[in-house]
């Protein structure tokens, strides 16, 4: 059971890392929000379960690319809110690049006879 | 502790984090229609397991396993605390098998393993040299030891010590004037007392003056407890004369209380190393080059490491050897410890990786016992086990928690059996130290728990606790969550409960197994000593005497010697009650007797012999009969010839021909044959120079009538050897008062080799006794075990109609198994180890029949009645009870 949750959490880490750094962009927002805007930007296809997304919001707080903040929210509930800091925003850029990249290598690899073409 | 009230607040927060995640989520299918309840759960169910994602991200966090560890350890306490019979006897287990090797660990280190007992003991390093090829050296004492000419060098021209000492240990000394004893001494470099920063109490230590000139400064420091002891403390002795070996030597110090030197054997007397040909006439060491007489230990100076020490001296130990052609001599340095040079380790490494391993085995026994323990509560608490699974712990967090609780009860177990051998060990000791035979000097060893003792309990307790803990741990939270929390765990039968059963009857096996080795070595060994206390040594021990008359070394020259032996011997002819004497280089079992290689005729290669020169009298007074040929006449030692052999020792030689007539040679240095030996007798085997075996390669001389400075006079006697000793001790008095004369049978000299095999006979007695109670107690618990388990079976059993007698068949048979396995194993493990034991002690037959059956067949009996006992129990099942039972 745990070994489950585990394996998506090392599949989906760097991908997850860089969805949820890309949502803190555009304002501060708390866990079940940021898990909301990924699925709505992304044509409700991606799932954020909880056991990935605490996990690397935590992680994401401790190598200080994200901060938090405790706010009380309209019905006066304490809410933990995540904000990007300035190191945050520069590893963004960082795994924006690096993913953009990758998204062109796999691209490549997948469609060989439309790049030979190009060139 | 702030990290534990951050751990908690951090908690909360998380908490609380989720809870409005799960609102939210909730709030959100309110809003798209769902009823409240339908929301909440759906909101659950898409958020997944609480505890796990609440675990995964406290992963993150990095204090966790601190926090855990806390956590853990509290719930262990709480669960240990409310099974206080389990926990006691885990902790006995425990305590015992950890308490015995902290123990004797205790002692080697006493023995081999702390620094020497002088002020900053780590600074000293103990030098030996090593040689590589084969020289021709003349050893006093170690081979890896140094002349004075050597010392000399190393410590005027090295750059890495303080101070460089030199000491020739066990020198022999008779104290005379009055207060006649033998004492054992050192004698030292002039700089001893400086180095070691071991400032006599009373006057002063050696100065440089003192050793400028051989002989010329006949000064002594003694210890505080000769001055005590023997010199009743005269507050005036410093100043004042004593006789050392007949030569007067002013006292100039007394020793601080509890000094006692560097060697295990305690020193009473110090004096310069310039005095030694004074103190053992008619040797010359220090002028010797190239003579091994003298161990050396240096004080490191400030910042030098032993290294730059290896380089530094190694330069020195190169241009000794260039002025010795042929020779390759590298260099040891280490720490100082007592038994540290390479001769003494080479004798104590294997003897003390056997008393380790033999204790070891022990705790092995323990740690088999509390893993089944551990293993049949395992089974209890299947069910809190499957809860905290099915709440989302992961495995890996159980097995810590469960290994918690093992590090808990070693924890407990492992510092109750520190103290108590702490403190029972020194005892232990003292008490075998008490009870070695006379000849051998009183060890002074330094018991104290010190650092090293202490680091080696932790790390074996902690040791010991993952070595019990995790395979239980393993096994138990391997489970099928359905059957276990449906069941109650005794009808749960799924694999888990059979893999369980495997393991624990793997354990019983284990435990029996190397109780059997245990109790077999010790069976072996009492065998041993059965068989050496039996043993015919092959000549009369209880009707000869015998008395060392060391004679050169009191300084007598030969003329002098002889007027004493020859008056000693008429007149101790005359007293009532003996009947024969002789004299011999060498009494039977003493423990200095003489060996060469020898040139036989025939031969290409040398042969290693034992000799002895004896009177002609020897054979008929010590009762070794002359089997060939005849004995010595009374004037076969003029032209040295006629030599008597021993049976087996011509029988190896000439194998199928007559010894008679047969001749060998002497071998001289440079290969050279020395002088022709024929033989003209052959006694009958005997031990002679060894209690453990016949003597083969053992022949004898005829001795000169003149050799007479070092000898042992034979007495064959009728009576009591108390009167014969205070007769021939009036006697020699009459003749010198300053010789000493120690009388006693052959018998006594047979002690010697008889006392190591009592002590480790009875402790491998001890050792195995207590590995079979454990082992006993593995095997009882078991088996009750598994009968309370099995109660419904057996009712089954019963109610198709099997009696009681078929099913305790079958209860003792299950039982039985693992057992008759384990016994199997260890015999077989015995008799790898035994040739072990063999080499060590003597007397020992490696495949004793009488021991290799005896004791599997008693450990086989008495594990059967510790299975019986539990086993009577399910013969008493009443079939009706047992099926309501669940």
């Amino acid at each position: 059971m745990g070994e489950r949750y585990r394996n998506r959490i090392e599949l989906l880490q760097g991908t997850l890392d860089l969805l949820i750094l890309q949502t803190l962009l555009w304002g501060p927002q708390h866990g079940f929000g940021i898990s909301r805007s990924i699925r709505a930007n992304s044509g409700e296809l991606l799932q954020v379960d909880a056991g990935s997304l605490y996990p690397a919001l935590h992680r994401l707080e401790k190598q200080k690319w994200i901060e938090a903040d405790w706010k009380i929210s309209e019905n006066k509930q304490e809410v933990k809110v995540y904000r990007l800091t300035a190191a945050g925003r520069k590893r963004l850029t960082e795994e924006r690049s690096r993913w953009e990249q990758i998204s062109e290598a796999i691209g490549g690899v997948l469609n060989p006879a439309k790049k030979e073409g190009a060139s | 502790m702030k990290f534990w009230r951050l751990g908690r607040k951090r908690e909360q927060a998380l908490e609380k984090e989720i809870q409005h995640h799960l609102r939210m989520a909730a709030m959100e299918r309110e809003e798209r229609g769902a009823t409240p309840r339908d929301a909440e759960s759906g909101a659950r169910r898409e958020f997944g397991n609480v505890g796990l994602v609440k675990e995964v991200t406290r992963d993150v966090w990095g204090w966790r396993w601190l926090e855990d560890l806390f956590e853990d350890a509290r719930y262990g306490l709480r669960v240990l605390s409310k099974n206080p019979a389990f926990t006691v006897a885990a902790v006995l287990a425990i305590a015992l098998g950890v308490g015995l090797n902290v123990g004797i660990f205790s002692v080697l280190n006493g023995i081999a393993l702390r620094p020497l007992p002088v002020p900053r003991a780590q600074q000293i390093l103990s030098v030996n040299q090593v040689f590589h090829h084969t020289v021709s050296r003349n050893v006093h004492n170690g081979l890896s030891m140094f002349s004075y000419a050597e010392y000399l060098d190393y410590r005027d021209h090295n750059h890495v010590f303080g101070g460089l000492v030199a000491y020739e240990p066990f020198v022999e000394a008779t104290l005379g004037g009055g207060h006649m004893q033998p004492l054992l001494g050192t004698l030292t470099s002039c700089n001893y007392f400086e180095v070691l920063n071991e400032h006599p109490v009373q006057g002063r230590g050696f100065v440089d003056t003192d050793c400028a000139a051989p002989g010329q400064n006949a000064v002594v420091v003694i210890s505080d407890e000769l001055w005590r002891g023997t010199f009743a403390g005269d507050a005036s002795l410093v100043g004042k004369q004593i006789i050392l070996n007949r030569t007067p030597c002013t006292v100039i110090g007394i020793a601080a209380p509890g000094f006692t030197g560097t060697e295990p054997a305690a020193s009473a007397f110090w004096a310069p190393v310039t005095m030694q040909k004074e103190l053992d006439a008619g040797m010359d060491r220090l002028g010797d080059s190239n003579m091994s007489w003298l161990a050396l230990l240096g004080r490191v100076a400030p910042g030098v490491t032993i290294q730059q020490v290896h380089a530094d001296l190694s330069v020195i130990a190169g241009r000794i050897d260039q002025s010795h052609p042929g020779r390759l001599t590298t260099l040891a340095i280490s720490r100082a410890t007592l038994f540290g040079r390479p001769d003494e380790r080479e004798f104590l490494v294997p003897v003390a990786s056997v008393v380790l391993a033999a204790f070891g085995l022990v705790l092995l026994i323990a740690c088999a016992n509390v893993s089944n323990l551990l293993l049949a509560r395992a089974s209890v608490r299947h069910k809190e086990i499957a809860l905290r699974l099915s709440m989302g712990a992961s495995r890996w967090r159980l097995v810590r928690q469960l290994l918690t609780e093992s590090l808990l009860l070693s924890a407990a177990g492992g510092a109750l059996g520190s103290l108590l051998a702490l403190w029972s060990f020194a005892g232990v000791a003292h008490f075998m130290i008490a009870h070695l035979p006379a000849s051998v000097p009183t060890p002074a060893l330094n018991l104290a728990p010190d650092f090293t003792v202490l680091a080696y309990a932790l790390a074996l307790t902690l040791l010991t606790g993952v070595a019990f803990g995790l395979l239980p741990g393993l096994q138990s939270s391997r489970l099928d969550l359905n059957t276990a929390l449906k069941g109650d765990g005794a009808l749960s039968s799924g694999t888990s409960r059979k893999s369980g059963r495997v393991l624990r009857d793997a354990f019983v096996g284990a435990q029996i197994a190397v109780c059997m080795i245990l109790l077999l070595a010790a069976g072996l060994l009492l065998r041993g000593l059965y068989h050496a206390q039996t043993i015919d040594p092959g000549f009369d021990v209880k009707n000869v005497a015998s008395t060392f008359l060391n004679l050169q070394t009191l300084g007598f020259d030969e003329n002098r010697a002889t007027a004493f032996v020859e008056s000693l011997r008429k007149r101790v002819a005359d007293l009532p009650g003996v009947l024969e004497l002789a004299q011999a280089e060498t009494a039977p079992l003493s423990d200095n007797h003489s060996g060469d290689h020898f040139l036989i005729p025939g031969r290409a290669e040398k042969v290693a012999m034992e000799y002895n020169y004896v009177s002609p009298e020897f054979f008929s007074t010590v009762g070794i009969p002359i089997v060939r040929g005849r004995g010595f006449g009374v004037n076969d030692w003029r032209d040295g010839t006629p030599t008597i052999v021993t049976e087996s020792t011509a029988r190896r030689l000439w194998p199928g021909e007559d010894p008679l007539g047969k001749t060998f040679h002497d071998r001289l240095t440079g290969g050279v044959a020395g002088p022709e030996r024929v033989v003209v007798g052959v006694t009958k085997d005997a031990r002679v120079s060894k209690l453990g075996e016949l003597d083969t390669m053992y022949v004898y001389f005829p001795a000169a009538p003149t050799r007479n400075l070092r000898s042992y006079l034979l007495i064959r006697f009728e009576g009591n050897v108390r009167d014969l000793n205070n007769s021939v001790r009036e006697v020699a008095r009459s003749i010198d008062a300053d010789v000493p004369v120690q009388v006693a049978t052959l018998e006594d000299g047979m002690e010697v080799w008889r006392a190591p095999a009592r002590i480790v006979t009875g402790l491998s007695g001890a050792l195995g006794g207590l590995a079979l109670l454990l082992a006993l107690i593995g095997v009882y618990g078991m088996v009750s075990y598994s009968v309370s388990r099995s109660v419904r079976e057996i009712g089954i059993r019963m109610a198709l109609g099997a009696d009681g007698s078929q099913v305790m068949s079958h209860v003792l048979r299950q039982a039985m198994r693992p057992v008759m396995i384990g016994c199997a194993i260890g015999v077989a493990g015995c008799a790898g180890v035994s040739s072990v034991l063999s080499s060590l002690l003597f007397g020992l037959d490696a495949h004793d029949p009488i021991a290799f059956v005896s004791v599997p067949v008693f450990l086989l009996i008495v594990a059967l009645v510790a299975s019986y006992i539990p086993a009577r129990r399910a013969m008493r099942v009443d079939p009706v009870v047992a099926l309501r039972y669940e």
